[in-house]
């Protein structure tokens, strides 16, 4: 089958092109099939097809040529909307599986009306032996004073391709909560754009990764300070071994007007093993003067007086690091407010025979 | 408080602004323009020999061939055809100051390098447009065996073999646009050699003064400090400002041999009509020790990353630095570093100032590599805004291919504090004063590491920057 290279993940701020962080030139089929998740969800909720100009302008974190795909590969778009004022309890579960040599696209699009608030799980799972591809995108619009947290697992196989990418738009007091867990799957593209755009509108994401054998996670996460007040807080904690392969594009751009605004971000990563790749561009723009910024990273080793304590306690250095590794992942599994969910992914991982968690 | 801005203005440009009508009969100007005649008239009249025309002539091949840069501030201002690439002016270097043309020693006395020289330097290398005008070291010095001379004189010297070998190799003119540009036509600069253990204890100094409207400046500097020596080199630029658009694509390339140690200051305030578009580069072998501090104040564009190549083990580097960008200015600056060595340490620690719609952006690259083994860097970039219509933007980017590698980073961009700046108004201190204060508090890290003179410069000309900042 014919391929095409599309341009995905791009720094909305370029930097030196040696470094090759700028962007992804990625091969994707010409031709794709529609994706077929399982969803379940509260009867309040409303589910419909709808055409694709609907959220179009809404504009995700992998940029331009990933919706021009998505548009013109013909799929339907997966509507979810609440109705004003409406609290919905039960997470709305979209779960993919995807199949050995797939081909697919899929989208979805979350509709929160004003002072709505939901839970998304969206899980991204494949037969062991998969070597496929998926491309899936998920726009959401959250209206005033409404809620939305999105969970995002990906525990594909290790032979499959997934282009995964969100867009997101806050109104008015609008809150989006993000968590991302990264355990398998061969090649992970993840773009992810939030416009603040409604004054005291809030971002909060946390992302989790546990990386390894020849793993590949590319990711653009972008927070647009539009509207006064706004907030972001961005968590990244990870974990690279054998030959894993990491980049983080992280950017907090506090726009002129968006007076009050505060933008955070941190990343700490925690390197396992001689051969990988930690690549991380943590950015910060700024056009406003009544702002506050600010990152912070570390990535390495653990540090030496916490690992002479617990080798003195008795732990051998390799315990030491996996202890640290289920601990990284686990307190992001923590956050998870829905104990189906969060007893999924454990069992996911034991599965895998990943870590022994403290909680299975 | 508007007149007095007004004067004050009027201060700040006559600091650096000042110039002499040039007249074509003191300087021999080259056409504008850059083409393989004018490279080879370039590479005539400075007498170079064989293989540097050769290089010369490849360099403008490579020039012709790249791209400018898709990323950073726009240089579409700039354009090659209407820039003068070489101005001599009709004098010989000479190392006794009366000798230089009465309006050449003006200009540098007002800048203060005589002054300079006799009280904290062990040597002045002055440039004037494309060549330098005056050079000298100081005996006792040159008596330990250090050579600081400029480079069209090394080339023809004793030290010819060691230009040749260390010539534009750590910056190689395939690094890029403005690299290769600079291997063409360049033309001026400063070599430096310090021998084996010997320790220059007082700074050496260059000073580069771009007069002539229209033209670029494309001094190269080369300094070699052998193992267990150690140096501080002071560089200085400015320009008087013209409405059409110079050039600065200077060329700076540094040795640190083993447990050699080298400062490399520089205080830069080209005028606001200037394209800065350097490169420095260092490599520090095993146990070496690279530090930098770099003031920049000056330029309409600067591209600006001084970049280190810690090569052996236990070497290490220091970059402190700090950006003032105004009205009219895009300054794009930062620092590179990769850790190629075991036991490698880096730290990178940066302030920039906005104010009167100026753009800075603080842009770095920390790269470590698998052999880099217990390699250890820290990264501290703040910014501060003075305005609501000024930008400032961080960069960071980050490569570690080890996992014994310890890297930390932090950034942080905002505002003064008005409680800060509340509190020095109780104490009787003016709104304008105060915010003077904090912000030479801010860019502290660097004038602790300058010699006293070039702090109080450096100071003097962020209270001349923050004047008028309030109202």
């Amino acid at each position: 089958m014919s391929e095409q290279i599309l341009k995905v993940n791009a720094l909305p701020n370029p930097t030196y092109n040696w470094l090759r962080m700028n962007e992804a030139d990625v091969k994707f089929p010409a031709e794709v099939t529609e994706a077929n998740p399982t969803v379940t969800h509260d009867p309040a909720v409303t589910a419909s097809a709808v055409r694709y100009e609907e959220m179009q302008d809404i504009a995700g974190g992998m940029g331009y040529d990933m919706d021009l795909f998505i548009k013109n590969s013909g799929i339907s778009v997966l509507k979810l909307s609440t109705s004003e004022g409406s609290r919905i309890e039960k997470p709305i579960h979209i779960d993919y599986t995807f199949r050995k040599e797939d081909e697919t696209a899929s989208a979805v699009y979350i509709d929160a009306a004003d002072n709505s608030s939901l839970i998304v799980v969206e899980d991204f799972r494949s037969d062991d032996s998969a070597s496929g591809f998926a491309a899936v995108q998920t726009k959401i619009r959250i209206g005033k004073n409404a809620s939305v947290m999105l969970i995002q697992v990906h525990h594909t196989a290790e032979d499959f391709r997934l282009f995964n990418d969100i867009g997101t738009v806050n109104a008015e007091e609008g809150r989006f909560e993000q968590i991302e867990l990264f355990l398998s799957g061969k090649t992970i593209y993840q773009g992810s754009r939030t416009d603040l755009s409604g004054k005291n509108s809030s971002l909060k994401t946390d992302i989790g990764y546990l990386l390894k054998g020849e793993q590949h996670l590319d990711m653009n996460y972008i927070a647009n300070h539009i509207g006064k007040r706004t907030t972001c807080d961005i968590h990244v904690d990870g974990v690279l071994r054998d030959e894993a392969f990491k980049l983080f594009r992280g950017t907090i751009d506090l726009r002129k007007g968006a007076k009050g605004a505060i933008g955070n971000e941190m990343e700490d990563v925690l390197l396992m093993d001689d051969t990988i790749v930690n690549q991380t561009i943590p950015i910060i723009l700024c056009d406003e003067e009544d702002v506050e910024g600010n990152h912070g990273a570390t990535i390495g080793r653990i540090d030496d007086e916490l690992m002479f304590y617990l080798t003195s306690r008795g732990m051998t250095k390799e315990e030491v690091y996996e202890m640290m590794a289920e601990a990284r992942i686990d307190a992001v599994i923590n956050k998870i407010p829905d104990a189906e969910t969060r007893n999924a992914i454990y069992m996911s991982l034991k599965g895998h025979g990943e870590v022994k968690f403290l909680e299975d | 408080m508007a007149k007095e801005k007004a004067e004050v203005k009027d201060i700040d440009h006559s600091l650096y602004d000042f110039r002499y009508e040039e007249k074509d009969t003191d300087f021999y100007k080259i056409a504008e323009g850059l083409t393989p005649e004018i490279v080879m008239e370039i590479s005539e009249k400075k007498g170079d020999p064989d293989w540097m025309r050769d290089f010369r002539l490849k360099s403008l091949e490579i020039y012709n061939k790249k791209q400018v840069p898709q990323w950073g501030p726009s240089i579409d201002g700039l354009d090659m055809n209407n820039i003068v690439t070489y101005v001599k002016p009709k004098t010989k270097m000479t190392a006794d100051w009366e000798e230089v043309p009465q309006d050449i020693k003006e200009t540098f006395d007002k800048l203060g390098i005589p002054q300079a020289e006799r009280k904290s330097l062990a040597g002045v290398g002055a440039q004037y447009d494309s060549e330098l005008v005056y050079h000298n070291l100081q005996q006792e010095v040159a008596d330990q065996g250090v050579i600081y001379t400029d480079i069209e004189s090394a080339l023809h010297g004793p030290y010819a073999d060691m230009i040749k070998d260390h010539f534009m190799h750590l910056v190689p003119p395939t690094d890029h646009k403005f690299a290769a540009l600079h291997g063409a036509v360049w033309s001026g600069g400063s070599f430096v050699y310090v021998p084996k253990g010997v320790s220059v204890e007082i700074p050496l100094q260059s000073y580069f003064r771009l007069n002539a409207p229209g033209a670029g400046q494309f001094e190269h500097t080369l300094i070699i400090v052998d193992e267990g020596a150690n140096l501080h080199f002071i560089e200085g630029c400015s320009a008087p400002k013209y409405n059409i658009a110079n050039l600065h694509a200077g060329c700076v390339e540094l040795y640190v041999g083993k447990n050699a140690k080298l400062r490399y200051s520089t205080i830069e305030n080209w005028s606001k009509n200037m394209y800065n578009l350097n490169t420095k580069r260092a490599i520090v072998e095993e146990g070496g020790t690279m530090e930098w501090v770099s003031g920049s104040f000056g330029s309409h564009v600067s591209y600006l990353y001084p970049m280190t190549i810690l090569q052996g083990a236990n070497s290490r580097m220091d970059f402190t630095g700090v950006t003032f960008a105004g009205k009219g200015q895009n300054l794009d600056t930062g620092a590179k570093v990769v850790h190629n060595a075991p036991n490698t340490t880096s730290y990178i620690s940066t302030r920039s100032i906005s104010k009167d719609g100026g753009i800075s952006t603080y842009r770095s690259s920390v790269v470590i590599n698998n052999k880099a083994k217990n390699a250890k860097n820290s990264v501290s970039c703040q910014s501060l805004m003075l305005d609501d219509i000024s930008r400032s933007d961080t960069i960071p980017a980050m490569d570690v291919r080890t996992q014994d590698a310890d890297v930390g980073h932090e950034a942080k961009i905002g505002r003064i504090s008005d409680d800060a700046v509340f509190y020095l108004m109780s104490r009787g201190i003016s709104e304008e004063d105060a915010r003077a204060l904090i912000v030479s508090g801010f860019a502290d890290s660097v004038s602790k590491a300058l010699p006293l003179e070039y702090a109080v410069e450096m100071n003097n000309l962020i209270r001349l920057e923050m004047k008028g900042a309030i109202g």
